[in-house]
């Protein structure tokens, strides 16, 4: 409307062309800015659409929230993460020689387990996720230096053994359903306990690329022989009925059958250690 | 979108002052609508310096009220100081948030790894930099010869994805994506060195291994130290600085083979 006026207007001559700028603005009202190199703060409607699209995203963020917290335990899995350097040092230690260590009890305090910074006995998911990824990266390693290296082997590589760990702590939670024992662990503790043997992997495979395959022949064996030994003093505790844990010797078929499963357990891993990684070491 | 005007009022104040109005004054025909107001006339209760309105110069006399500065548009209290007229625009770098002197601050404090960081430059997630870096990174492959690109990308979104994912377990407070992204993208630097050293340089001998091992830990020390005093974490350093360097170890593996 305003355009047409302006130039059937016609009597200004130093206007060549018309300003079109003003032609969108004056429908928005005396509460608009009248100039339309406003920003677009000043505008209603846009400041409406802006309201609504802020609320739209939050919205949409708490739905994720709540969704995600359903399926992954957010608050539960930073427990497993509240751990700090001390604790790292200690525990790896412990995973490589665990022969000079007394007290392999979690303390407690009020019921709920103390977190891992405060008890090197509590488990943690940090060390074998960061254990899980420098696996994956030094099979990459060994396959480059043998020239048998693409990027999708990563991915293979990483997939397999992804697969063998859910694999794994699918069967012991079966057999410890059928066993019925009664015990504390959780899915997340046996992920983890499971995820410690990584560190003895990756100890073996880089051995092995340093100083050749004897070493990683020895050095493997040291890892494995450490951490079964490391996995039954850990799992007596929590699967073994109190008698039994102390070392005194009970009687009974359901406490032997609880002895063999913690020494399927605790044997599963070392297999599972040669399994992963003798195809790296040629 | 509710943090523009906390953002907007971090940066300098622009003393930008409206001059030139003698241009805004062409194109105005016969005004009898009283909405068609020149540009001094604007109410604003900033200081924009309006000069009077004496400046103008109408050509032709108006026949509509000019001084009736109640009728205006007087500005919501939220409304920014940038949001005037086509010629108070801010300049483009400061809408854009590309403030170098922030920019260059930050690198400073990743080339000096043992100077303590302070924990507020990374309020401003600032992905500019890194982008920069992240190109000169890919362009002095290029120089070598190596057209990664894609790995280049590729590897840092995963990077910084699983990074966001552990730092968010691992700390009390939480961090945002954009604010890992930037503190990744700005440790990158040191690497664009070693990439340039490997133009010029084969980097597989014991020579090339002990600098990318010395380059691969400072990228990863400073990338830690912003983290830990940013988010407050204690005693976690070296958990932080591992996969830092575990990320920054591939990007080596680019670089070297």
């Amino acid at each position: 409307m305003r355009l047409r006026n302006s130039s059937m207007d016609g009597s200004d001559g130093s206007q060549l062309f018309e300003d079109t700028s003003r032609a969108g603005n004056q429908q928005a009202g005396p509460q608009a800015a009248g100039f339309p190199g406003q920003s677009l703060l000043s505008d209603p409607m846009s400041n409406l659409a802006m309201a609504y699209g802020s609320s739209l995203a939050s919205q949409g963020r708490e739905m994720v929230d709540k969704n995600l917290d359903r399926f992954i335990p957010i608050s539960k899995l930073k427990y497993y993460f509240a751990v700090d350097t001390v604790y790292v040092g200690k525990k790896l230690g412990l995973l490589v020689f665990p022969y000079m260590h007394e007290n392999w009890e979690v303390s407690y305090q009020q019921d709920t387990p103390v977190a891992p910074r405060f008890d090197v006995n509590a488990p943690d998911l940090y060390i074998p996720a960061m254990g899980f990824i420098t696996y994956v990266l030094v099979a990459g390693l060994a396959l480059g230096t043998q020239n048998r290296f693409s990027p999708e082997l990563l991915g293979v590589q990483a997939s397999s053994a992804l697969v063998w760990l859910i694999m794994e702590v699918l069967a012991v939670l079966l057999s410890l359903y059928l066993v019925t024992v009664n015990t504390d662990l959780t899915t997340i503790d046996l992920l983890a306990f499971s995820g410690y043997k990584y560190v003895g992997m990756i100890v073996g495979v880089v051995a092995g690329l340093l100083f050749g395959k004897p070493a990683y022949y020895l050095s493997l064996l040291w890892c494995c022989v450490a951490i079964f030994v490391f996995m039954i003093r850990t799992l007596r505790l929590k699967l073994l009925s109190e008698a039994a844990a102390e070392g005194r010797l009970v009687r009974g078929a359901r406490n032997q059958l609880r002895m063999y499963l913690t020494m399927s357990i605790a044997a599963a891993q070392p297999i599972f250690m040669y399994w992963l990684t003798y195809h790296l070491i040629r | 979108m509710s943090g523009f005007d906390n953002f907007n009022t971090d940066f300098y104040q622009s003393s930008y002052s409206v001059d030139d109005q003698s241009q805004a004054t062409y194109g105005y025909g016969n005004a009898d609508n009283p909405y068609n107001k020149p540009y001094g006339q604007y109410d604003y209760s900033q200081p924009m310096g309006y000069s009077s309105p004496g400046m103008m110069q109408p050509q032709q006399p108006y026949t509509g009220q000019i001084f009736q500065p109640t009728q205006t548009y007087t500005p919501s209290p939220s409304q920014s100081m940038y949001s005037s007229s086509f010629d108070d625009e801010p300049p483009l770098l400061e809408e854009l948030g590309i403030n170098f002197d922030h920019i260059w601050q930050k690198t400073l404090t990743v080339l000096h790894p043992m100077k303590a960081a302070d924990g507020s430059i990374m309020n401003e997630t600032d992905l500019a930099g890194p982008m920069v870096f992240c190109l000169a990174f890919g362009a002095t492959l290029l120089l070598s010869g190596k057209i990664q690109f894609g790995y280049v990308y590729g590897i840092s979104a995963i990077g910084c994805l699983g990074m966001y994912c552990l730092l968010n377990l691992m700390s009390m407070t939480g961090v945002s994506f954009g604010c890992v992204a930037s503190v990744l993208g700005y440790c990158l630097l040191p690497m664009i060195l070693l990439s340039s050293f490997g133009v010029l340089f084969s980097l597989q001998g014991m020579m090339g291994i002990i600098l990318t091992a010395a380059i691969i830990g400072w990228c990863s020390f400073s990338a830690s130290k912003i983290f830990i005093s940013a988010l407050a974490m204690d005693g976690q350093q070296l958990l932080v600085a591992y996969p830092c360097a575990l990320l920054y170890g591939v990007f080596a593996l680019i670089s070297v083979f």
